[in-house]
């Protein structure tokens, strides 16, 4: 017979044990995965506002707390253009709105319509807004799927009544998700006269983008560059307290484990000396017995993570769909979510496991055997 | 083999040490009560030998001394000629060169016969199979052929003991020592027990069995009797005795 398979029938005659095991170690696995695929859509989201503008990097304000209250006027932005190896610099200004309980944060961008092109939108139906208007407005085609809307209609949004001008793509499912209105009417409603939130930069065609990018770091210090979704952060100090918050969590949820995984297993040391004393006193070493109980919660562990996944899996469904959340929660499932999952389970087992272990290792066997 | 420092006495070609000896052994106990006082005991290779004495003279602290499950207070415990206290590796000497038997929660009650008698084998040279075919052979040998698969608790008193033989016997030990290991069975069981200890003895193992009684004890080669933590017949010299009267020997 295999060890292997003597350490599982000794994990199937202990049910109850090992099922109490198992679901302490899911359900720790499941607070992290649910903490981090939700934490990571929330950053996605947020993200997702540099991914539209088809841009080598965006500008944004330095050490604002989130993104989308970054500030740069028009002599920073004339500036930025005059940085060498900047092709063109296109500002946008973006604000959120609550439009219904589906959309609560509702994405608006306003842009000059002569950037659109640049900015890399398309026209799919209708025709761009007029640069100076007050009422009209282009709908991403998700938007306007999702509200049921199409050229000519009206769209109640940036304080007035609009008349919708046209529908555009982008290619992104954030962008295509918003809308867009004239830069000086989205500047006016949110009373920011000159003001933009972001700058996209092209550069120059064969000019090296990191170059540019460290330039315009240095030549305006008052502003930060953004080049991937993960330097986010840069601009973004309220994702940076989500993901300090997010770890802080694991880090409990992966002790508060280890302590129940630990405990379960002195309590069981009790029930456990007499076997474990047999085994030592005709000939097992200490290291397999030690290897016995280590191999037995790993086993619970990757167990115990599979379970924790698919719970979380119908936490966050569950969440997705409360009121206070609905268009705010997505979750992100990423092969790095599934990784950190196993982690955690094993990370929590050792940790549980290593006193039991020791305290098993040291039995004596003589007292284990005359143990009643 | 124990893997210490032979005896002086076992010099290379010159005459086998014996298969145990203790030598002036003290077991002491916390308020200083001494559960065994001065033991002196040689046992020759291929003796069957078994101890008899009253309850709380000492004989299950003497097994486990020999058995390496405890250590001495003072004195020397030898086996093959080396002293216990310089073998390296007891888990592998408890594995490979004695064989238990207890009187009772001898098996793991949640693991199957068949595995009761593997689980010795973990850590020795046989593979999954060549320690199924083994334990096979074993139960068979102890009359069992056809249980392996019962738990522990479908066994009767006597089977139980017959599992326990078979494991003791698993990694071909030169040392088989059992502790009462017919203390709870009735007349018809502990012969057939008694039985597979005289089949293993005339193998050549060389067998140490506690007993309380005389009728197992009368087919040892050797009866040793135990008083108050000191043999007091039985032993090399015409024993230890001193005050305690002797029974007389078999
Ligand atoms: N851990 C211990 N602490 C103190 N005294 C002990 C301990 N273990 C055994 N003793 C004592 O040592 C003496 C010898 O015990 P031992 O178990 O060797 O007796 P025994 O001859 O095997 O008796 P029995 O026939 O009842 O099994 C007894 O008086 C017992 O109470
Ligand atoms: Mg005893």
């Amino acid at each position: 017979m295999a060890f292997g398979k003597f350490l599982l029938r000794g994990l199937w005659s202990k049910k109850a044990r090992s099922i109490g095991l198992t679901l302490a170690i899911a359900f720790a696995v499941m607070t992290v995965v649910t903490l981090e695929v939700t934490s990571s859509g929330l950053e996605q989201a947020a993200a997702a506002v540099i991914t539209v503008g088809k841009a080598d990097f965006t500008v944004a304000q330095k050490g604002t707390s989130d993104l989308l209250s970054s500030s740069v006027d028009h002599s920073e932005l004339e500036r930025l253009r005059a940085v060498p190896g900047v092709k063109q610099a296109i500002g946008v200004l973006v604000a959120t709105e609550r439009i219904n309980a589906a959309n609560p944060v509702f994405i608006e961008i306003g842009i000059n319509p002569a950037d659109l092109a640049g900015f890399g939108v398309t026209v799919v139906a209708g025709h761009p807004f007029a640069p100076t208007a007050t009422d009209q407005v282009m709908l991403g085609w998700r938007a306007a799927a999702n509200l049921g809307l199409k050229v000519g209609d009206r769209f109640h949004a940036d304080g007035t009544w609009n008349t919708i001008t046209g529908i555009y793509s982008t290619g992104n499912s954030f962008g295509d998700a918003a809308a867009m209105f004239p830069l000086p009417a989205v500047q006016g409603y949110n009373r920011l006269p000159g003001i933009v939130t972001l700058a996209f930069v092209k550069v120059d065609p064969g000019a090296n983008v990191t170059a540019v990018a460290r330039r315009v770091d240095h030549e305006l210090p008052e502003l930060t560059t953004i080049r991937t979704a993960s330097q986010f952060g840069r601009a973004d100090r309220n994702l940076v307290y989500l993901r300090a918050a997010v770890t802080g969590s694991t880090i409990l949820a992966v002790a508060i484990g280890a302590v129940i995984v630990g405990n379960t297993m002195l309590l069981s040391l009790f029930e456990r000396t007499r076997e474990l004393g047999l085994l030592r006193a005709v000939g097992w070493t200490r290291r397999r017995v030690v290897g016995l109980l280590v191999g037995e919660s790993l086993v619970l562990a990757i167990i115990g993570a599979g379970v924790g996944v698919g719970l979380s899996f119908g936490v966050t469904a569950v969440l997705e769909r409360l009121p206070a959340l609905t268009g705010i929660l997505h979750a992100n499932y990423t092969t790095g979510a599934f990784i950190r999952a196993l982690a955690t389970a094993v990370a929590m087992t050792i940790l549980g496991s290593l006193y039991p272990s020791v305290r098993a290792a040291l039995l004596v066997p003589l007292r284990a055997l005359s143990y009643d | 083999m124990p893997s210490g420092s032979a005896d002086a006495a076992a010099g290379p070609g010159g005459p086998r040490p014996p298969a145990v000896e203790l030598r002036d052994v003290v077991k002491a106990y916390d308020q200083g009560f001494r559960a065994l006082d001065g033991v002196d005991l040689r046992i020759e290779r291929g003796e069957f030998v078994a101890i008899n004495g009253p309850s709380g003279c000492g004989k299950s602290t003497m097994l486990h001394l020999v058995a390496a499950l405890d250590t001495p207070t003072a004195g020397a415990v030898l086996v093959d000629g080396s002293d216990l206290r310089t073998v390296a590796d007891l888990s592998a000497y408890r594995r490979n060169h004695v064989g238990l038997v207890f009187q009772l929660h001898n098996l793991l009650a949640h693991q199957p016969v068949l595995a009761n008698v593997e689980l010795v084998m973990f850590g020795t040279p046989r593979n999954a199979h060549e320690r199924r075919e083994r334990a096979l052979d074993l139960l068979g040998q102890v009359d069992l052929a056809g249980r392996e698969h019962r738990l522990p608790g479908q066994l009767s008193g006597g089977e139980r003991q017959r599992v326990a033989i078979a494991r003791a016997l698993a990694n071909d030990p030169e040392l088989l020592l059992a502790d009462e290991p017919t203390g709870s069975l009735d007349s018809v069981s502990a012969g057939h027990v008694l039985e597979l200890f005289q089949a293993v003895h005339a193998g050549g193992v060389t067998v140490l069995l506690v007993t309380h009684d005389h009728g197992i004890a009368a087919a040892a080669d050797r009866i040793i009797e135990m008083r108050d933590g000191r043999i007091v017949d039985g032993a090399p010299g015409g024993g230890a005795a001193d005050a305690v009267p002797a029974v007389g020997p078999a």
